[in-house]
């Protein structure tokens, strides 16, 4: 009688409600068969719909945990999968969650921390297995703020008392660069664009090892710099076409969001590149500037570490005075060298720079002159007349309660 | 699942790394690990004279090791002790960092009988090379102290009276008030209770308290000056090289944090004494934490050494 259902067995159509004492069952007539049975108690019955009873479910594992943890740690589990971590990250994620939870401090927190929880929870279970996550990508995906992420993660680290190492820098770049939609044709990416992976990530390795040398990396976002040293590798393994293409536009055919340091990174990176260049004999010659030394990326980054050597000098005050004297040295072996390649006079290359991160090198800023130390006691009179300058007069105290009450007045007045 | 190109800002590729790839492959060359087994040891500067007592066994101990550091250590002391003068004012706690101004430094030349009380200072340690002092000396840019004026306030009527104040209850529950000279800041609460922000010096910060003190006494309170505490005070100086933050990170991790991706410098927590460093590539270095002058000192000597590793020497 239930329309369109047939039994397994005899695939007759006369299938009669029928209750066995208090279960209600659906039953063939002709075979006897039985269907589907009701549920035969009020609670909810897995067997009974065929479903497997998951072991959270059966033991009373669940029960200890409250319920926000309980979400919590399916969150955890959900952000490993959706990163396609290996199964190991996720128990050790879960277990520095459940850790976390035993304080106090996270378990009265509010819901918007606990959030952001789960997030430092795999970020710091990545770190340690040296799998390069970026604090962006994870801020991301659990909708949080980096301020409120920072805070939760400098927490929690010193709660548990983790040694988290440093963001793997190699590692990233591999990923990063991966991420750059650049390695096969499409209707956006022109043929001449198309670049082999391969030696891009191997280049761009070889520039971000340059910037970390010369003081590029060192207090800045790593990924600004990986950006700007893989356009460079881009640009420089086939400048001819690829010299007009600007790094924001760069970023848009790669399918990849540009960071906003990156065009500073980029120039500082030239920089660099443009002072190793004034050290070899065949470049001098050519009086590059930011975009032609984009085609002799490649010599450079041969010759990196005898370059860098050679171009800048350590930056400390006490090397100044020793290197008047290894500066007359090195000018005279220019000298040598210049006779002996017959080159035609030319302008003399520019003493070494000093090799310094950025923030010191730039011009120091002008301090406010210090007040004069003048010796305080602590203990002395304090005249009567300093603190009357700090007091209204009767009369500034009427005005300022009559301007108080007028502005009053006018916030209350409805507005026409 | 290639998600990767609808992530937002730094975000970057989700897909696995390279598996095959050994992981965290440094590629840079870390600096060599400065002094393997310095763990800096400062004395405790107290004014008890059990831990004068102390430090001087200890001295002993080490002196038949390191006659000659300590001869070395005294002419330095010596040094140290004209630059550390100017900023021993009177009125100061008498710590153990400016009791050498009052006794006589010993004579270099002389092996002194017991240790002057300078060559605490110094890191003591196997590793440092005839402990120089740094010649730097670390700049106090603000205290924060707190005072109780011992009875309860009216803040309405402190904002209405006084020119100097400001008081948004929605904002905040105290007035805020400043004054001149010295140039400060004081949160002036309704229990009575004060604090003090901006001084230069700890003399600076009590004159300060007082003058906001008798500022709420004109004011018609009856207002004491109870409890004067300074809670916090801040330095901070200039090493003048450039520092491998990552390299530091790597050998004195229990003790530091430096996140790229967050903040710019490397926080480091000093165990002994309980300061906490912000150190930066630039060699610009900030000490916070300390409740009196002299562990700002002791920490930047402490400090001093370990950044001075990591100087890069061509």
């Amino acid at each position: 009688m239930p329309g369109g259902r047939r039994c397994p067995d005899c695939d007759s159509t006369e299938l009669v409600e029928d209750s066995h004492y208090s279960q209600s069952q659906l039953v063939c007539s002709d075979c006897g068969c039985v269907i589907t049975e009701g549920v035969l108690t009020t609670t909810f019955a897995d067997e009974g719909h065929l479903r497997e009873v998951t072991y959270s479910q059966s033991t009373g594992e669940n029960e200890q945990v409250s319920r926000s943890q309980q979400r919590g740690l399916r969150r955890v589990r959900d952000l490993c999968r959706v990163l396609q971590l290996p199964s190991t990250f996720e128990d050790t994620a879960v277990a520095y969650y459940q850790q976390a939870y035993r304080h106090s401090g996270i378990r009265a927190a509010r819901l918007q921390k606990k959030e952001v929880l789960v997030g430092c929870c795999v970020l710091i279970t990545c770190r340690q297995h040296n799998w390069p996550l970026t604090m962006g990508t994870i801020c991301t995906l659990i909708y949080a703020d980096l301020d409120v992420f920072s805070g939760t993660y400098m927490q929690i680290v010193k709660l548990l008392g983790l040694d988290v190492p440093s963001l793997c820098l190699a590692d990233l770049v591999k990923t990063y660069c991966s991420s750059f939609r650049l390695f096969q044709a499409s209707p956006s990416v022109p043929a001449k664009y198309v670049e082999d992976k391969e030696k891009m990530l191997s280049r761009t390795l070889q520039l971000v090892e340059l910037a970390n040398e010369t003081w590029l990396v060192t207090g800045r976002h790593p990924l600004p710099v990986i950006t700007a040293a893989t356009f460079l590798a881009w640009q420089s393994l086939q400048p001819s076409g690829r010299l007009t293409c600007s790094l924001a536009r760069f970023c848009k055919l790669a399918n990849v969001d540009l960071p906003y340091p990156a065009t500073s990174r980029l120039q500082e990176l030239l920089a660099v590149l443009l002072q190793m260049a004034e050290q070899l004999a065949w470049l001098q010659i050519l009086k590059l500037n930011k975009r032609s030394v984009v085609k002799h990326i490649g010599d450079l980054l041969q010759h990196r570490h005898t370059l860098v050597r050679k171009a800048f000098r350590d930056g400390t005050a006490e090397m100044e005075a020793c290197e008047r004297e290894v500066q007359g040295q090195r000018q005279g072996e220019e000298e040598v060298g210049d006779s002996s390649l017959d080159l035609p006079v030319r302008k003399r290359p520019a003493s070494p720079a000093l090799l310094l991160p950025p923030c010191m090198l730039k011009p120091p800023k002008q301090l406010r002159p210090t007040p004069p130390v003048c010796t305080v006691t602590g203990d002395e009179n304090i005249s009567d007349s300093e603190i009357e300058q700090y007091l209204r007069t009767p009369e500034e105290v009427r005005d300022f309660q009559r301007a108080q009450a007028a502005g009053q007045a006018a916030k209350s007045l409805p507005n026409p | 699942m290639d998600q990767n190109n609808s992530l937002p800002p730094y975000a970057q590729g989700l897909a696995s790394p390279q598996g095959a790839m050994t992981p965290g492959i440094p590629i840079f060359s870390p600096m060599m690990p400065y002094g393997t087994g310095l763990t800096p040891q400062p004395i405790q500067s107290t004014n008890s004279l059990s831990i004068l007592e102390e430090q001087r066994q200890q001295q002993q101990q080490q002196q038949q090791q390191q006659q000659q550091q300590q001869q070395a250590a005294a002419a330095a002391a010596q040094q140290s002790a004209s630059q550390q003068a100017p900023p021993g004012a009177a009125g100061q706690t008498p710590q153990l960092f400016h009791s050498q101004t009052l006794t006589t430094a010993p004579l270099p030349g002389t092996t002194p009988l017991y240790p002057s009380p300078m060559t605490p200072m110094t890191p003591i340690t196997p590793a440092t090379p005839a402990s120089e002092s740094s010649g730097i000396v670390p700049q106090l840019q603000n205290i924060v102290s707190t005072v109780n004026l011992g009875c309860k306030l009216d803040l309405k009527t402190i904002a209405l009276r006084a020119r100097n104040a400001e008081y948004n209850p929605k904002r905040f529950a105290a007035v805020i008030m400043r004054i001149r000279e010295p140039r400060t800041t004081a949160l002036i609460f309704s229990s009575g209770k004060m604090v003090c922000t901006g001084a230069k010096s700890e003399e600076q910060s009590r004159l300060a308290a007082r003058k906001y003190a008798r500022v709420v006494q004109k004011l018609g309170f009856p207002a004491k000056f109870l409890d004067f505490k300074i809670q916090n005070m801040v330095g901070s100086c200039d090493v003048k090289f450039p520092i491998r933050l990552e390299g530091l990170v790597l050998t004195h991790q229990q003790f530091s944090s430096y996140e790229p991706e967050l903040f710019p410098g490397l926080i480091y927590r000093m165990i002994k004494p309980r300061i906490v460093l912000l150190i930066f590539v630039s060699g610009k270095v900030v000490l916070t934490g300390a409740k009196v002058r002299a562990e700002i000192y002791e920490a930047f000597e402490n400090i001093y050494p370990i950044l001075k590793g990591f100087r890069k020497t061509t």
